[in-house]
């Protein structure tokens, strides 16, 4: 008797791309992760350019450790993640020097605190160390969107009325500036980071009950 | 093979190293021109700011060798030290070097048959550096204008001295007073002169909420033209 | 020494790794609620900072950084070893923690079994690994400084997660919605401390 393949994009596949966007949300669920989230979402595009290098750095991790779980001895098992994890960040590092420096200084210390983010290290330890390649790499891919979607919506309202901008580009009217609308400064400023995301959580529970915390 | 056996252990970590040795040091060398690339032509935008010259990183490196026609390493007495690349001076690192021995970068202009001198500065901000390039008239008195950056200074507070209201207050500013002393230009709070008409008062607006910048920015400017006095005395008395 | 007092209060006040970054707080906010465990965290973390950042100074100082190996030879001054900061940075770190895991099970056992799971994940905090980077580009001119700076920040952060830990031991008792309750109202908390500590800015030593 044959044994069916899992379709590559099966629903459980297609639901560890999409659990971490709402379920099981590395930030406001698991709480992993905040630290980079923070400083980082004051414009768009940073938050954007970290986003995909965490993409990256977890579908690849993920992959790696994934191909590598039957052979990693026991011992080392956690420094070779670390290890993994850092030299991947350091090519991403080396690229956006490269490719997209004015957006690398931005991220600064940043992006090396991919490597201390625990959502990186967390999936390895607790996917790909036991599950397939693809799974693995759908896992990491899932839960950097999840993280980026974060990211994404507090720069948003950040950027959106910390200065009127998106990406940049102007894009509250001029005549509402006229009717006596100021940009908000206090966005600008990194706790707001920490309110906002409070705010969502709060938000985000009201409408998935099964969220609150029992004491 | 027993995955947990030392040998295994051993054989895994080496080969481990290796790999990554491998693959890091071959990305850093293949992007180390790029990455080169970025901070010299940063460099020179800055520099051609400070004139008036605003361009795009890809168009500064043609523009400055248009417009940059010297590039100087001065002395403390004022000599010309011509085994310095002025340009490749790393102005964090030289400023902390002994006075006798540091090399203070000057660059010459020409941008429409006028001249003008550009000088690189660099202080402390309220969290860590600041930095800019001032460039003079050939009176060696006004200033053209002015460039700034940064390290972490507070978006929307110390951060706003890169942008363009900022600088445009320097520009026609005196850096001599009346008597023809040197006194730099100082950002202050008792400026009484919000439009700053007054061109000959060496004092500019200070930034509402950036108070400990704006002196950073003012001892900034005090301090390293003063090291270029002895250079610009010797070619006016010449 | 006057230098030296200003970057230890600096880093513990107006530089504070939780309330200016926001790093180290993943682990604190996830695995505890309490002002006992936060002692403990907090303790490590001072610990382990004021450890790893002087190190890691010299490596940087002697190997990392652009034109580092010239006391080998002049001809090594255009040698950029800067990308393997990560790595070297990151094993010193989780070596170090290591350490003072041996160390303190051997010395103390009652204090290593209090801590319990936090020595270990200390080698991943945000902030360790956050203090060593900051280092790097603040052009500190010896290691003294650079360990006054870990020191500083060690006692910064412990400061702040003992303050949100009692916080949030008193509120468990208040009449918080639902949906805000825990994670959410101290994430507003957090932030409502951060703009406080953001007053600190314009003291000037």
């Amino acid at each position: 008797m044959s044994k069916d393949k899992e379709k590559l994009f099966s629903k459980q596949n297609r639901a560890l791309l999409t659990d971490p966007l709402d379920d099981n949300n590395p930030i406001t669920v698991q709480v992993l992760g905040i630290c980079s989230a923070l400083a980082i979402t004051v414009k768009l595009e940073p938050a954007v350019v970290m986003t995909l290098s965490v993409i990256f750095v977890m579908g690849s991790s993920n992959m790696i450790i994934s191909i590598l779980r039957n052979i990693i001895p026991n011992r080392i098992r956690i420094i070779v993640q670390l290890v993994v994890i850092a030299s991947l960040v350091a090519i991403v590092d080396q690229f956006l020097k490269a490719y997209a420096y004015d957006v690398s200084k931005q991220l600064s210390i940043f992006i090396g605190l991919i490597i201390t983010n625990c959502i990186v290290m967390g999936r390895l330890e607790a996917f790909a160390i036991g599950n397939g390649v693809w799974k693995s790499f759908l896992d990491g891919v899932g839960n950097a969107l999840g993280y980026g979607w974060i990211l994404i919506v507090v720069a948003f309202i950040r950027e959106l009325f910390g200065s009127g901008e998106l990406f940049g580009i102007p894009v509250i009217p001029q005549f509402i500036y006229d009717l006596g609308y100021t940009d908000n400064g206090l966005m600008l400023l990194s706790p707001m980071a920490l309110i906002v995301v409070g705010v969502y959580i709060w938000i985000q529970r009201y409408f998935n009950r099964k969220l609150i915390e029992k004491d | 093979m027993n995955r947990d056996s030392n040998k295994h252990t051993y054989l895994f970590a080496a080969i481990m190293v290796i790999t990554i040795a491998f693959v890091l040091s071959f990305t850093s060398e293949s992007l180390k021109e790029l990455k080169a690339d970025n901070i010299k032509k940063e460099k020179m935008q800055n520099i051609l700011s400070a004139v008036g010259i605003n361009v795009s990183r890809d168009e500064s490196e043609e523009l400055y060798t248009q417009y940059i026609i010297e590039e100087l390493s001065l002395t403390n007495n004022g000599d010309i030290d011509n085994a310095v690349s002025a340009f490749n001076i790393n102005l964090a690192l030289e400023i902390k070097k002994d006075i006798n021995t540091q090399r203070f970068p000057l660059y010459v202009a020409n941008v429409d048959n006028n001249k003008y001198y550009i000088i690189p500065l660099r202080g402390n901000g309220l969290w860590n550096a600041i930095w800019g390039y001032m460039a003079l008239k050939e009176d060696i008195n006004t200033i053209k204008g002015v460039s700034f950056g940064h390290q972490a200074e507070t978006a929307g507070l110390g951060a706003e001295i890169t942008q363009d209201w900022f600088t445009n207050s320097f520009v026609d500013e005196k850096i001599l007073n009346d008597n023809g002393d040197f006194v730099g230009v100082y950002v202050t709070k008792t400026n009484n002169d919000p439009e700053n008409t007054d061109k000959n008062d060496n004092e500019v607006d200070a930034i509402s909420g950036a108070t400990i910048t704006g002196d950073g920015v003012s001892d900034m400017i005090k301090e390293r033209l003063e090291k270029y006095l002895p250079y610009f005395n010797n070619i006016t008395n010449e | 020494m006057e230098d030296l007092l200003n970057i230890f209060v600096k880093s513990i006040f107006i530089e504070n790794m939780v309330f200016a970054y926001f790093l180290g707080m993943c682990s604190y906010l996830a695995v505890s609620k309490t002002v006992k465990t936060a002692v403990g965290l907090g303790g490590a973390v001072i610990f382990v900072l004021t450890i790893t950042v002087p190190i890691n100074y010299l490596l940087n100082e002697y190997l990392l950084k652009p034109g580092a190996l010239k006391w080998i030879g002049p001809q090594y001054q255009d040698v950029n070893l800067d990308f393997l900061t990560f790595i070297m940075f990151i094993a010193v770190i989780a070596s170090m923690v290591q350490l003072v895991e041996m160390i303190v099970e051997k010395f103390s056992p009652t204090l290593y079994s209090e801590l319990g799971i936090f020595l270990p994940l200390i080698a991943v905090n945000c902030a360790i690994l956050g203090g060593s980077l900051f280092m790097q580009t603040k052009d500190f001119i010896n290691v003294f400084e650079s360990s006054v700076y870990g020191l500083g920040s060690g006692i910064g952060f412990f400061l702040a997660i003992l303050a949100i830990a009692s916080i949030r031991e008193k509120i468990r008792y208040s009449n918080i919605p639902e949906p805000l309750k825990g994670l959410g109202i101290t994430f507003i908390i957090c932030g409502l401390m951060a703009f406080g500590f953001m007053s600190f800015m314009g003291i000037k030593i």
